[in-house]
Parts: C-alpha cells; sequence; structure tokens
C-alpha cells in the first residue's frame, strides 16, 4: 500500500475473461499456484487453499479436474486462486462473459460475499463489463469509457443496499443513467474520414 | 580451386537439391489421394495410416542394405543406384507430409465440407477446392523439417559401399566425399559452403512459404489455428492427435449433414461403395505385397543361415542396449538445449527472430558434408580431453547436431502457443523459472516435447548408423565405436553380408516399433488426456 507499481505483482490479481485454468492440475493444485510466491510449507499451502475453495462454494470438489467442472465451477476455481495470492485489489475482465446467463447471474449473486468475506484480505475489486444490469448490482463506483480511443466520460457512485433487487426503481434509474452517459456512442473520424 | 570445379559444384549441388525436391514433390502429390482415399475408406485409413506409423518410427538409414539387395542387384546399373538414392530420401521426407496431409484432410472443417456438398463438388472439385488448399499450411510447416532430413541423408547416399564395390551418383554429396578422400580439404570446405549457401536460401524461402501459406490458406478460428500449431509437429503416433477436441466432439454427435441426407442418398451409396471396395482391394494388395516379401525372403533363406542369424541374438541385444543409452544420451542432452534455449527464445523476442532462423538453415545443412571437415580440425583437441572416449563422443556429438533440432522445434513452438493466459497469471504470481517451468511450461508443452522427442530418437539412429562406422573418415582416421547394433549393420554391409544386415535391420524394425508402441504411444496418450494447454481456456 502506498507504493509505486512497475510490474505485475500478486497483491493485484487477475481474473481473465476466458476462464484460465490448467488442465493438468486439480481443483486444489490450481488453487496453490496462486500461493507459490509465498513459499509456504506445505501443509500450510494446502490448508490455505481448501479454505479458498470453501469460499467459493467448491467444498468436496478439491481433487477434481477442470475438465469434470462445468464454466461457472472453473471461474470459481480461477477466483480461488486469485484469492489465495492474499490481494489487495482484484481485476476482473468480464469474469462472467464465458458463461451462460444462468451461471453468470448465480455466480453475481455470490460474487460480493464471497470476495469480500471477513477472511479475505480485499478492498477493492475493479471489474470490466459491458453488462449495464451486472454493473448496477455490483459496483459502488462506476467509470464510464467511451469513445475512441476510450477515455472516461462519466463516474457514477451508485448508493443502494444490498442485495440490490433489479426490480428497485432505484436501479432503473441508475441504468438509465448509465445508458444516458453511453449513447451516442462516441466515435472520432480518422485521418482518412472514417469511423 | 579452379573455375570449372566450381562450376560441377554448383551443378552438382543442383542435381542433388532436384533428386529431394522430386522426390518431395511426389509425395505430396501421392498423398493427397492417399490421404483422400483414407478418409473415403475406413479399411484402408486404417491399413495406411498403421504404415506410415511403423515406417516413420523405424529409422530408415537403418534399413539401407535392404533397399541396396532390391535397388542395385535386382534392377542394377546406375538406374537402380539412382533409384536407390531416391528411395532413401522418399523414406526420409515422406512419412510425415503423407501424416501431415492425412491430418488436414481428417480436420477440414464440417462447414466447408457441407458447403462443398451443397454446390455439389464431385471428386476433383473437392480435392481442388477443399481438401488441397486446407492442406496447403500443415505441408508447408512439415517442408522445413522434411527437407533437413532428405538433405542430411543425401549427402550420405550418394556414395556408398557394399563388399568391394562402390556405388555413387553425381551429386554435391559425392564430390564431397571424393574430395576429402583425396585430401583436397579447401575444395571440399568450398563445396560445404556451396551447398550451404543453397540450403540457407530454401530454407529462409520454406518460412516465407510456411508464413504466407497459413495467412492465405489458413483458417481464422482461433482453436483450429492453435490445434494446427500443435499437431503438425508429431512425427510419430499422431494419429488421433489430429482429431481436434471439436471434431472429436463431432463424431459423437450427429452432425447436420448426417442427419439430413439427401436426395442424392442413392447415388451417394453407390459411391461410398465404391470406396469402399477399392479400398480394401488397395489394402489387401499392399498387406498381401508385404506377406508375399516376408515369406520369399524366409523361404529364401538356407537352415544353416537361419542358425547363424539367429545365434547372433545375444549380441545383437548387448548391441542394442549399449545403442539405447547413446540415443538415450543424445535424447537428454537435446531435451536440456530444447527446454533452456528454447523458453529464452521463446520469450525474447529479438534473440528469437535472429536465432531461429539460424538454427533453422543449420539443422538444412547436411551434417555429414561437414562432418569430416570439422572432425579433422578438432581431433588433437578433444582427443587429449576425452581419450579412451573420443571417438564415442563423436559418435555422440553426430548423433546431436542431427537431430536435436525436432524437439528443439517442437518444444519451442509449444511455448509459443501456450496460451496468453498463462503467461499473465504467471506473472501474476511471480512464480520462479523454476516454478514456471515445472507448473506451467513443461505441463503445458508435454505433448509437443514426446512429438519432437520421438523424433529425435528416431533421427538419432540415423546419426549413429553413419557415426558408429565411418572407415577412413578423414586422414585414414576410422571412427568406429567399440559396440553398436548400427555398426555391426554397417560392417555386415561394407563387408557384402547382406544378410546379417538385413536380418538385424529387421530384428531392430521389430523392437523400435515394439518401443514405439509401448512407450511412445502411451506418453503420447497421456499428453493427449492431460497436457492439452488450449483446453485449459474455457470459452463457451
Amino acid at each position: 500500500m502506498g507504493k509505486k507499481i512497475t510490474k505485475p505483482t500478486p497483491k493485484i490479481a487477475l481474473i481473465h475473461q476466458s476462464i484460465a485454468t490448467f488442465p493438468w492440475m486439480t481443483a486444489l493444485e490450481n488453487v496453490k499456484l496462486g500461493l507459490k510466491y509465498r513459499k509456504l510449507p506445505k501443509e500450510e499451502e494446502d490448508k490455505i487453499a481448501r479454505k479458498m475453495l470453501e469460499i467459493v462454494g467448491l467444498s468436496g470438489f478439491e481433487n477434481f479436474y477442470p475438465k469434470q467442472l462445468s464454466g461457472g465451477m472453473r471461474q470459481r476455481v480461477a477466483i480461488a486462486r486469485a484469492l489465495a495470492a492474499e490481494p489487495i485489489v482484484l481485476l476482473m475482465d468480464e469474469p462472467f462473459s464465458h458463461l451462460d446467463e444462468l451461471t453468470a447471474e448465480g455466480l453475481r449473486q455470490e460474487i460480493y460475499q464471497m470476495i469480500f468475506s471477513p477472511e479475505t484480505n480485499l478492498r477493492a475489486a475493479v471489474l470490466v463489463s459491458h453488462n449495464l444490469n451486472e454493473v448496477v448490482e455490483l459496483a459502488d463506483r462506476v467509470y464510464v469509457l467511451n469513445g475512441s480511443p476510450a477515455t472516461v466520460v462519466d463516474v457514477i457512485k451508485i448508493e443502494m443496499e444490498r442485495p440490490r433487487d433489479p426490480r428497485d426503481p432505484q436501479f432503473a434509474k441508475y441504468l438509465d443513467e448509465l445508458y444516458k452517459s453511453l449513447t451516442p456512442i462516441r466515435k472520432k473520424l480518422n485521418n482518412e474520414g472514417k469511423l | 580451386m579452379n573455375l570449372s570445379l566450381l562450376i560441377v559444384m554448383i551443378l552438382a549441388s543442383l542435381v542433388t537439391l532436384g533428386r529431394v525436391w522430386v522426390t518431395i514433390l511426389f509425395s505430396i502429390v501421392s498423398g493427397w489421394f492417399l490421404a483422400y482415399a483414407s478418409i473415403k475408406n475406413r479399411i484402408f485409413e486404417n491399413i495406411y495410416v498403421s504404415l506410415i506409423e511403423v515406417f516413420e518410427s523405424v529409422p530408415v538409414f537403418s534399413f539401407f542394405p535392404v533397399v541396396l539387395l532390391f535397388f542395385v542387384f535386382d534392377i542394377g546399373g546406375s538406374l537402380g543406384v539412382e533409384l536407390a538414392v531416391l528411395f532413401l530420401v522418399f523414406t526420409a521426407v515422406t512419412w510425415n507430409i503423407w501424416m501431415g496431409q492425412y491430418q488436414a484432410f481428417k480436420t477440414v472443417p464440417q462447414d466447408l465440407l457441407e458447403v462443398s456438398e451443397n454446390y455439389r463438388l464431385k471428386f476433383w472439385g473437392k480435392l481442388s477446392k477443399v481438401y488441397i488448399p486446407y492442406s496447403i499450411p500443415r505441408i508447408a510447416a512439415n517442408l522445413i523439417p522434411s527437407f533437413a532430413d532428405a538433405m542430411f541423408y543425401i549427402t550420405v547416399s550418394e556414395v556408398f559401399a557394399v563388399g568391394v564395390h562402390t556405388y555413387q551418383v553425381f551429386g554435391i554429396g559425392t564430390i564431397i566425399a571424393n574430395l576429402v578422400a583425396s585430401g583436397d580439404y579447401l575444395d571440399a570446405i568450398i563445396g560445404v559452403i556451396i551447398i550451404g549457401i543453397f540450403t540457407t536460401i530454401i530454407t529462409l524461402l520454406l518460412r516465407e512459404f510456411s508464413r504466407y501459406a497459413v495467412d492465405r490458406y489458413g483458417l481464422d478460428t482461433e482453436i483450429v489455428v492453435r490445434k494446427r500449431g500443435r499437431i503438425h509437429f508429431g512425427y510419430t503416433t499422431r494419429l488421433t492427435s489430429a482429431l481436434s477436441y471439436v471434431t472429436r466432439l463431432s463424431k459423437v454427435f450427429p452432425t447436420p449433414a448426417i442427419l439430413s441426407k439427401s436426395v442424392e442418398e442413392e447415388e451417394e451409396k453407390e459411391h461410398k461403395y465404391l470406396w469402399k471396395i477399392s479400398g480394401i482391394l488397395v489394402g489387401s494388395l499392399l498387406l498381401a505385397l508385404i506377406l508375399y516379401g516376408a515369406i520369399t525372403t524366409i523361404l529364401s533363406v538356407p537352415l544353416s543361415t537361419w542358425k547363424y542369424l539367429i545365434s547372433t541374438i545375444p549380441e545383437d541385444l548387448v548391441a542394442i542396449g549399449v545403442d539405447y543409452l547413446r540415443v538415450a544420451v543424445i535424447s537428454i542432452v537435446s531435451l536440456a538445449f530444447a527446454i533452456f534455449v528454447g523458453y529464452y527464445l521463446a520469450t525474447h523476442e529479438r534473440a528469437e527472430k535472429i536465432v531461429i532462423p539460424i538454427i533453422q538453415a543449420y539443422a538444412a545443412l547436411p551434417a555429414p558434408a561437414y562432418f569430416p571437415l570439422l572432425f579433422l580440425v578438432t581431433i588433437s583437441f578433444v582427443s587429449k580431453i576425452f581419450g579412451l572416449f573420443t571417438n564415442e563422443v563423436y559418435v555422440l556429438f553426430l548423433g546431436f547436431i542431427s537431430t536435436f533440432y525436432y524437439v528443439f522445434y517442437s518444444y519451442w513452438m509449444g511455448v509459443k502457443n501456450l496460451p496468453h493466459q498463462y503467461w499473465e497469471i504467471m506473472k501474476n504470481y511471480n512464480l520462479s523459472f523454476w516454478q514456471k517451468m515445472r507448473y506451467v511450461i513443461l505441463p503445458g508443452t508435454f505433448p509437443y516435447i514426446i512429438a519432437g522427442l520421438s523424433s529425435t530418437i528416431n533421427s538419432a539412429w540415423g546419426g549413429l548408423a553413419i557415426a558408429e562406422y565411418w572407415p577412413n573418415i578423414i586422414q585414414n582416421y576410422n571412427l568406429e565405436v567399440h559396440t553398436g547394433l548400427m555398426k555391426i549393420i554397417d560392417v555386415a554391409t561394407a563387408n557384402g553380408n547382406i544378410t546379417l544386415a538385413s536380418w538385424i535391420s529387421v530384428f531392430f524394425g521389430i523392437i523400435v516399433i515394439i518401443y514405439s508402441i509401448f512407450f511412445t504411444r502411451k506418453l503420447m496418450d497421456l499428453a493427449r488426456k492431460k497436457y492439452i494447454a488450449e483446453e485449459g481456456i474455457y470459452l463457451a
């Protein structure tokens, strides 16, 4: 904290859009990868990794290989791996975009409790998303990017109690606000006059 | 050096290259038809693919005596010698080209096939509009190692001795060998430089062609392109690795093409029937020929000779054990070189741009052509260090330079093909070099390593066949090992004892096939089951 970031660090963990797990490692081993940099004793490593899988709701799946898990479960493994590294900030690049809507919905509901559980050191998560419902449901502060090249065109604070209900009029108001700052899509003409 | 010798050398290089390209072109054209036949007929496919697997896992050079027996003695004359050389080169280049084509034909996307059915393309239409273009990138990628292999073998096979007879054809290999034999080292070096220039130019052109082929004929689909990157490097036991995950799935589920058989079903059936019959015929004919060859050979050898041959088995087993040890050393050194240098290059773009073309061109430069000269320059120094083991060191070194390329290149491709997400994860979690290797890079490149290593092992035998017994390599020095199966074959051939040479070749072939079935295939299956890095990236 308070230090300049010059290279990737486990303190800022990344969750990929295309869910990345290692097919030759079990769920538990995948999670342990996030702990390697800490050079802990084996038992300690094992204990933390199991705890992280429990946080993301995958107790009992420790010895499953990614191929034996659904897309949603694989993304949970990736989240557990990131959390195992004890990050302060989590970067999530459209983490639900490769999941079917039902799975994504389920995971979205749980994500907040999951990543900000008292058992993690996490202070903040930066989530990139095109899904405005998802944004209003999860975010405290929204930085709206628009134009080409993209720049921050708006910052919207979402002050709603959790859990947030999409049928709440307040929810719809925030959605409208987001739509407004995103439309029209601002495009610049390039040198040849093309969009 | 006089001008006329220079011109002769250039002409000889062109003749040698001509031989190589005639065989490569023949392999490509015949491969298209054979691949088409094998995707149309399952029986033919099984026989064809099994035969390729067997032939490519047996080091061709060790079979040279058997080839000689047929071409030199049965056909005879300069034509026989020329055909023997061409056949040897053919066996060096063909299998991976044929296998690549077969894999390409087998993995043509269902959508393209449906379109070709839709427009009622016939045999030529399908072949020229769909299958052949689709196979071009795979062929292009296979041309570089095939060309290197061909150059390696042709330079040693242009001159060969059986008993008191020396047979030779006009070519740069012959000229260099003769110059070395007569002590004209400077001219021999110029000969090596000339063929070096040719091979470098051709290798660089092939690189460009490969790039062009992928640009022009490659598909945009991410998965397919990646799979292509992976499979074209398996030279051995690659049958099912050819079938991408998607293709394997598509075999399980009925595709629209299968569900919606058109009104032309009857016509189609007739067509299939024809393919089936011709496939069975061709397949049976091939098997019959092989059986006939085997039975007539067995019957033509008198019983006393059989007794003698069988009595050599214990000695042969010891010799093959020693040779496997040599192959193991060569493979381990090659693998270590591949893992460290390959990783360094794959992660340092600037070094990679310079070093990879150099390694490719060097690999294509035929080692047997320059090895005697290298030997002459280094012998006094090397013999001081290694004493009694000097010859062993040279044999292992020739094995290494003739074969390290396969595992190196395959591994390097594997590292390059690792999903970028894995690199980000490794950086994100601050993994150390060894942690990266252990948890991500080695497992992630495992299929590539196995495919490359099996090619390296096969080629190492070729290197040993040349190096274990090289009488009068230069200045009356004999490069010779104490024990080795390849040496027994070489000595038997040189003494004109073709029966013994053939027997050991066959004996060796059987051991190699058993090894391939029980070892290489098992590893390849494991690699396919568990270590496909692309499957770790979930894209719904």
